[in-house]
């Protein structure tokens, strides 16, 4: 078999194994090895189109190209991450007796069933197929969310699961008026629905269709990547869903649903020019951006505040691409890689100190973490550092691209208010962490922690994670670099 | 006769759509979205039949198995097994609600305008209708409180998209449209699941009252 279809079988049959249970460090080591094998597979794929092979299936229906590369080891770097991660969390829920059989089964077979639907998103070139992936990461995710089954999951899970299936009604209706903007020249079967198709034949597409179908795809896909206004339901689902899932969705999903955007934003680019989508990406982006930013300011939630930065981080790259010069796509394109290098450090420090406390919340987590949880205090510290974009770290330089290309190009005013945005975001969110962390602490006689610090396997995990997105910072491998020169090539260039 | 059956069908749609607005029986709303998805089954054997795309009568097959038969079951065997039949007060009430309709179906063949001109002169009143359909229902989304009348406010919308696919494109890839077909299916199961946990944790399928987390 291909090793395209092994990158995909492998997390599916993982998953297969894990719905059906079994002894508990089988269970472990089949969801770790199988998530590590996958991704070492999509390193081989990235490494296969590098050599420059085109990888592909299905007659072209799954096909490999710079931008999917990227998308795909980003998606299924996560999903280890996730998976080691979510070992250690499970089993410190376990030892408080908190996990049922059920849930167990669950989570063994969800967290590989949603990595298999993220990079089927990646690799497909069928807008039909994506759309069949997008809705299979929806339906993955639902009881990730409803996992913990508390009031709030379930308030949580509904509005995910109607806003979802709202915004994939409006990318399927986007993707039939793309189809119907030139029935005669896409041709029958399956080839009609291929990007690469669309891109062929963009010029002869019926305008006024094909813009309309542009506008519902976009906004049905921005529901899933949770550009504003449409992001209602990701602080809630953020928020209920267990931190090794939280990072599936804050990274994983983020990226497998801009990879979305971005290809419709292509087909509307070929054929309408850089204009039509290019403003409406620049709008969304920017809203998001200005929206989070009181969130942020006034946030309760130590995971919704993760939500926030998250509409936040896909404001920034639909800013990076909706600006319009080939330097935005590309610092665009590196702000996703440092996003999914940081993020994960981020989720699983917040993670462990929500676990440690029994609660996410600001309150009951109690300032001054700093002295009852030392290791995830100073790795929330250090991932808030990166996810802010301060100096020296990666997520710095690709925001000092974007800004650069926006002042350069014709959106300099757009550009300053996302300039100011960004700096209020910066201060509001180093001020929660700096509170959560560093604040005095609570009441001398409510000092003792709930459940004491201990290294296992999570925690290596973060730290090892954490290690990664540092020096990440100074030192990019060349492959790496190589892979997002080559998807801006095709955010840019069209193939 | 062809064109005359096809309008008729989409006007039909666009009939059940306001009815669903104007009703307060769970029972009866569910009853009316069976027949809204039969008249779109007939939508796809017409132009079938017409224009002798077979393929058609597989995607309408389905439609009448899935959509008027298995999910008004599925849907009537929840509110059965959870004992709440009625609507209450909608946030806007019912006269007003059909007046707003009225105006979103004005903009939904306001925007049909647009599309070009085909060889059948039904395509532009079912787009004009699958329009105001989507329309009506995010409406029916944002106004209704029941779970159960959402999940019918998202299958309309599902409806909508559907008879735009039937009516202005030469037919999806007929994978692609048993694919999407499956993944609606387990959305509609997966919302009758969470549907039930609702109930049994509120007492009250009202969605209004899952309200506790904002900011």
């Amino acid at each position: 078999m291909d090793l395209l279809l092994w990158t995909l079988a492998v997390p599916l049959i993982t998953a297969a194994i894990g719905t059906i249970g079994g002894l508990r460090r089988l269970n472990d080591l089949i969801l770790v090895a199988g998530l590590a094998i996958t991704f070492a597979l999509s390193l081989a794929t990235a490494g296969q189109f590098l050599r420059g092979d085109v990888p592909a299936a299905f007659g072209d229906a799954l096909r490999v190209d710079g931008l999917s590369a990227l998308v795909l080891v980003l998606c299924a770097f996560v999903g280890v991450l996730s998976a080691a991660y979510g070992v250690g969390y499970l089993r410190r829920n376990e030892s408080r007796g908190l996990v049922t059989w059920r849930m167990r089964r669950e989570f063994y077979g969800l967290i590989p069933a949603y990595v298999f639907a993220m990079l089927l998103v990646a690799t497909s070139n069928n807008l039909g197929i994506l759309w069949i992936a997008v809705e299979l990461t929806t339906l993955a995710s639902v009881f990730l969310v409803t996992f913990h089954d508390r009031d709030t999951s379930l308030e949580a899970a509904w509005k995910f699961l109607v806003l979802g299936s709202l915004g994939l009604g409006f990318a399927l209706l986007g993707t039939v008026l793309l189809f119907a903007s030139g029935p005669s020249q896409l041709g029958e079967g399956m080839q009609a629905l291929h990007w690469t198709r669309f891109i062929q034949v963009a010029p002869e597409l019926h305008p006024f269709t094909l813009r309309l179908g542009v506008v519902f795809a976009l906004i049905g896909y921005g529901t899933k990547a949770g550009l504003a206004p449409m992001h209602t339901w990701k602080p809630d689902a953020y928020r209920e869903a267990p931190s090794p899932a939280g990072m599936l969705m804050g990274v994983g999903m983020v990226n497998a649903a801009l990879y979305c955007i971005l290809r419709i934003h292509l087909i509307s680019k070929a054929s309408l020019g850089p204009e039509f989508s290019g403003s409406l990406l620049l709008t969304l982006g920017l809203l998001s951006v200005l929206i989070a930013t009181p969130f942020i300011l006034v946030q309760w939630d130590l995971k919704r505040l993760l939500a926030y930065s998250s509409i936040e981080h896909v404001g920034i790259m639909a800013v990076g691409v909706g600006i319009g010069v080939e330097a935005g796509a590309f610092g665009a394109l590196l702000h996703m890689t440092y996003h999914s290098l940081a993020k994960p450090v981020a989720f699983a420090s917040a993670g462990t100190l929500a676990q440690l406390h029994s609660s996410s919340d600001f309150k009951r987590i109690g300032n001054g973490t700093f002295s009852r949880a030392p290791i995830a205090s100073l790795l929330l510290v250090l991932a808030a550092l990166m996810i802010t974009g301060s100096p020296p770290f990666g997520m710095f330089f690709s925001e000092m691209t974007i800004l650069k290309a926006g002042f350069a190009s014709a959106h300099a005013k757009a550009t300053s208010v996302f300039l100011a945005a960004l700096v209020v975001l910066f201060c509001g969110f180093a001020f929660q962490i700096g509170r959560l962390v560093l604040g005095p602490s609570r009441d001398p006689s409510d000092r003792r922690v709930p459940f004491p610090e201990r290294f296992d396997v999570g925690m290596a995990t973060a730290i090892v994670a954490a290690i990664v997105a540092a020096v990440s910072a100074f030192y990019l491998p060349g492959p790496l670099m190589s892979l997002i020169r080559s998807a801006t090539h095709v955010v840019w260039g069209g193939v | 006769m062809t064109n005359e059956l096809l309008i008729l069908c989409a006007a039909g749609m666009l009939v059940t759509a306001y009815l669903m607005v104007g009703q307060k029986a769970l029972f009866t709303a569910i009853r009316l979205y069976g027949v809204q998805s039969l008249l779109l089954a007939i939508v796809g054997v017409t132009i079938a039949v017409a224009d002798s795309r077979l393929e058609l009568l597989v995607t309408a097959g389905l439609t009448v198995a899935l959509k008027t038969i298995l999910i008004p079951w599925f849907l009537m065997r929840v509110i059965d097994r959870i004992g709440i039949h009625r609507e209450i007060e909608p946030f806007l009430n019912v006269p007003a609600s059909l007046l707003v309709c009225v105006g979103l179906t004005v903009v939904g063949y306001r925007v049909s305008t647009g599309f070009p001109v085909a060889a059948r002169g039904a395509s532009h009143h079912l787009i004009g209708v699958a329009l105001s359909m989507l329309l009506i229902g995010l409406f029916l989304m944002v106004t209704r409180k029941k779970a159960i009348t959402q999940i019918l406010a998202l299958l309309t919308v599902e409806n909508a998209v559907f008879l735009v696919a039937v009516g202005v494109t030469p037919g999806m890839p007929l994978i692609v449209e048993l694919g999407i077909s499956f993944d609606v299916i387990l959305a509609v199961l997966i919302l009758g699941v969470l549907v039930h946990r609702i109930v049994d944790r509120f007492e009250s399928m009202d969605v209004s009252r899952l309200s506790k987390l904002k900011g």
